[in-house]
């Protein structure tokens, strides 16, 4: 550390890193304690980086390797429950298979860290990136968050340590990255200093909640119909308090950091002005951004938005950026079958956000990119061009798939 | 609203450079690996912006399986690059591809839905092939599909490496194919830039592997239409609503095999029979882990080298010295039936089989049954005699 202009400024150590071995290196950085493994691609490339970090003698933690992923998260539940600091995760199907400790993990407000590596959901066998994995755990109380760049990874797994064991807060939090072109992307990371982290980060500390023979408590007991409305109402009044938490988390660790984060929330880019928006969440950002930067070049108004966390949805925010445009083209990597509008998951949230507004943008719905097809730059200004169009021949909540042989 | 076609172009595709390199799966990974690495930290000593990634819809845990990995470097914003390249499943082209196993000219096929594609695919306008290698250009250009357009073929002096395997012993491929490329495009990476970053990322010790990789490439300007037609054809996949409901495929019909996914580009080395001296055990038959073996009429075993993707395994088995022999790939043109021309003309086929295996073999230390190193066999024997 080096000061500069009266201000401790980070020794900045910069690495080539995949997004999980970015996500590897804060786990090893937030000196997490018990972490439990089972491989599924993509996000086996995470456990493989944590247990090098374990075998080269960098990072000491217990690192359990379980029979499935159900067990794998049943493990990393109790462990958080007696105290110790945790990391998990797990991809596409694999993380389906762990659902019930998933969902328990959550009413139990159990402060788990897990990395979604965003894999399609076999059937059919496909590696690549789907947001369906992640979202299904939309409505169990999980906190949500999709990181765009391997830089982003590493920040905002130390941003979730922060937010989930926050005595406020005490929710898991789940770390969704497009697999293949975040989990397995090298790209230069900065890595901050184990002091720094130190300072951001408390100690975890459960309080009276911590299962231990000295505390005599019991977790989760039977309760049916006498209890289960209460619990539902306590947890659902915590989730009000975590958006305060992350705004404060993200504030801190750039004064601790020295490094600008931006909106927690989502990120702006050339919505100064924009008339339309394109949204999208993780990777397809980057082609996002390449279109919309061609067509500012020619004079057209259009931007991108592209939200962060995603449970808790940021509604009033949202609402406020993108009442201002008078179209959107919402981009899923995703699929509701049978949902309304026939549409995908963000574009289902999205329209709904804006209904109380007084402005009703054209709202168009594009699936795109499943399974880890490439969403190019062509597909990304096609779709802005249909969004266009949409709005032109006031052609409302319309849902085109975008990428497929037809 | 412009039209869509004039507006791909408006970012200067000169602007970022691509490399990739074309490897076997597990054997060569981490070497494929450490070359776009280096690269990409090369690049941010002469400040600019790269990043690198392996196409991830490729097999690398697979042994033999031919896949890339890739190096992107511009003199960009980092967000700016990453917009224009940084969610790609693969480069639209590259400036340079870099092979590491010269038997992957003859073609890859990394996926059963890809189809066996020319090495030089992605090679642009004025690119470079380069390839490790102990033959010239113009050999390799012989398995290499023509293009409409000028590029080079260049070759550094090599075998195929396993540099970064276990425990194999580190040759310094990684060092020498770097300073080749420094050699053939200073605009991608200079040689010096190299020679600050090779001894932190790679080890000191390979700075003259780097020096001499510069030195040493042989670099061929390859004109439109050199090359051969390609014979195969790029697999067209239905749309949407051509196939069946809850994801029925057709299969192999029983004793059949995939017409559709043959493998025989994973294979650095092919089995070569002598069946004047097989003794018909049918051990090559039974341990093939690929079913490549097809029992004949007279009771000897012809193999498809369509399907056999040269694992050895036949050889290590074969119980007679010399009658199953691992031979370069680059040393056939055709997958053809060995049995066939065995039956064709006896002594021909013999003579043909004995002159591809050379003198230089490889031998397999176990004797099949006893687990026993051949040496030691060989001496306890003499002791009993």
């Amino acid at each position: 550390m080096t000061v500069v202009e009266g201000k401790l400024v980070e020794s900045q150590k910069e690495e080539l890193l995949t997004g999980c071995e970015a996500v590897a290196h804060a786990v090893m950085l937030a000196d997490v304690d018990v972490i439990s493994a089972y491989p599924i691609r993509p996000y086996t490339e995470v456990m493989d980086a944590v247990s090098k970090l374990i075998a080269d003698g960098k990072f000491f933690a217990e690192y359990i390797i379980a029979d499935g992923e159900h067990s794998q998260f049943e493990i990393v539940k109790h462990a958080s429950a007696v105290g110790a600091r945790v990391f998990v995760g797990s991809s596409g199907t694999g993380w389906m298979y762990a659902m019930e400790a998933i969902a328990v993990t959550a009413s139990d407000r159990l402060p788990v860290v897990a990395l979604v590596g965003n894999r399609a959901l076999d059937d059919p066998g496909a590696f690549g990136v789907e947001h369906n994995d992640a979202l299904t755990v939309r409505d169990l109380g999980w906190l949500l968050v999709w990181a765009s760049t391997a830089q982003e990874s590493l920040d905002t797994t130390l941003i979730a340590y922060r937010v989930a064991e926050d005595p406020k807060v005490m929710f898991p939090t789940a770390l969704a990255m497009d697999g293949g072109f975040l989990t397995h992307s090298q790209h230069m990371v900065r890595i901050p200093s184990q002091s720094l982290v130190r300072k951001f980060l408390p100690a975890y500390n459960l309080g009276d909640r911590r299962l231990h023979p000295d505390n005599p408590i019991s977790i989760a007991p039977q309760v049916n119909e006498d209890w289960v409305m209460e619990i539902r109402m306590q947890n659902a009044e915590a989730t009000k308090r975590v958006p305060a938490v992350i705004d404060k988390a993200y504030r801190e660790f750039e004064d601790v950091f020295g490094r600008e984060l931006g909106n927690p929330w989502l990120e702006e880019y050339m919505m100064e002005d924009a008339e339309l928006a394109i949204v999208g969440m993780g990777t397809l950002a980057m082609p996002a951004k390449a279109a919309v930067k061609r067509l500012r070049s020619r004079g057209t108004k259009v931007g991108l938005v592209r939200p962060k966390w995603f449970r808790p949805f940021p509604t009033e925010l949202m609402q406020k950026v993108l009442s201002r445009v008078s179209a959107i083209g919402v981009v899923d990597r995703d699929f509701s079958y049978g949902s309304p509008y026939y549409g995908g998951v963000l574009f289902n949230e999205i329209r709904s956000t804006l209904y109380s507004s007084k402005n009703h943008p054209t709202i168009a719905n594009f699936i795109a990119g499943l399974g880890g097809r490439e969403i190019s730059i062509a597909d990304m200004i096609k779709m802005i061009q249909l969004t266009y169009e949409a709005e032109e021949e006031g052609k409302d909540g319309q849902v085109k798939w975008m990428g497929v042989r037809e | 609203m412009g039209k869509i076609s004039t507006l791909l172009d408006e970012v200067a595709e000169a602007d970022i450079k691509n490399v990739e390199v074309n490897y076997r799966g597990i054997f060569q990974k981490t070497l494929a690996r450490k070359i776009c690495k280096t690269l990409v930290y090369a690049a941010k000593e002469e400040e600019r912006t790269g990043f690198s990634y392996g196409r991830y819809s490729d097999a690398p845990e697979r042994n033999g399986v031919p896949c890339k990995y890739f190096a992107v470097v511009a003199e960009m914003s980092e967000e700016d690059l990453e917009a224009e390249a940084g969610a790609k499943i693969e480069p639209n082209d590259v400036n340079v591809s870099i092979v590491v196993d010269d038997t992957m000219v003859k073609g890859v096929e990394p996926w059963g839905f890809s189809g066996i594609r020319p090495i030089n695919e992605k090679v642009k306008l004025g690119g470079t092939l380069l390839v490790v290698s102990e033959r010239s250009p113009l050999e390799l250009l012989k398995n290499v599909a023509k293009k409409d357009f000028p590029y080079k073929i260049a070759v550094v002096p090599g075998k195929h490496s396993f540099s970064g395997l276990w425990v194999y012993k580190d040759d310094f491929t990684d060092a020498r194919v770097l300073g080749a490329l420094a050699r053939i495009e200073p605009d991608i990476v200079g040689l010096e830039a190299l020679r600050k970053v090779v001894p932190e990322k790679l080890g000191a010790e390979k700075i003259d592997a780097l020096n001499d990789g510069y030195k040493s490439v042989i670099i061929k300007s390859i004109a439109p239409g050199e090359g051969i037609d390609w014979p195969y054809s790029i697999p067209t996949l239905p749309k949407w609503h051509e196939f069946k409901e809850g994801i029925v495929v057709k299969s192999v019909a029983r004793g059949g095999r995939n017409e559709d996914y043959k493998r025989f580009t994973t294979r650095t080395m092919r089995p070569v029979i002598r069946f004047d001296t097989c003794i018909k055990c049918d051990l090559c038959w039974y341990a093939c882990p690929d079913e490549c073996f097809d029992p004949t009429p007279d009771g000897l075993f012809d193999v498809n080298y369509n399907y056999c993707v040269g694992c050895g395994r036949c050889a290590e088995v074969c119980p007679v010295p010399n009658t199953i022999v691992m031979v370069d790939e680059l040393k056939f043109e055709n997958n053809d039936s060995p049995y066939h021309e065995y039956k064709k003309d006896k002594e021909a086929y013999i003579e043909w089989a004995d002159q591809k295996m050379g003198e230089k073999r490889v031998n397999y230390p176990f004797v099949t049954g006893t687990g026993l190193i051949e040496e030691n066999v060989k001496k306890n024997d003499g002791e009993k005699g």
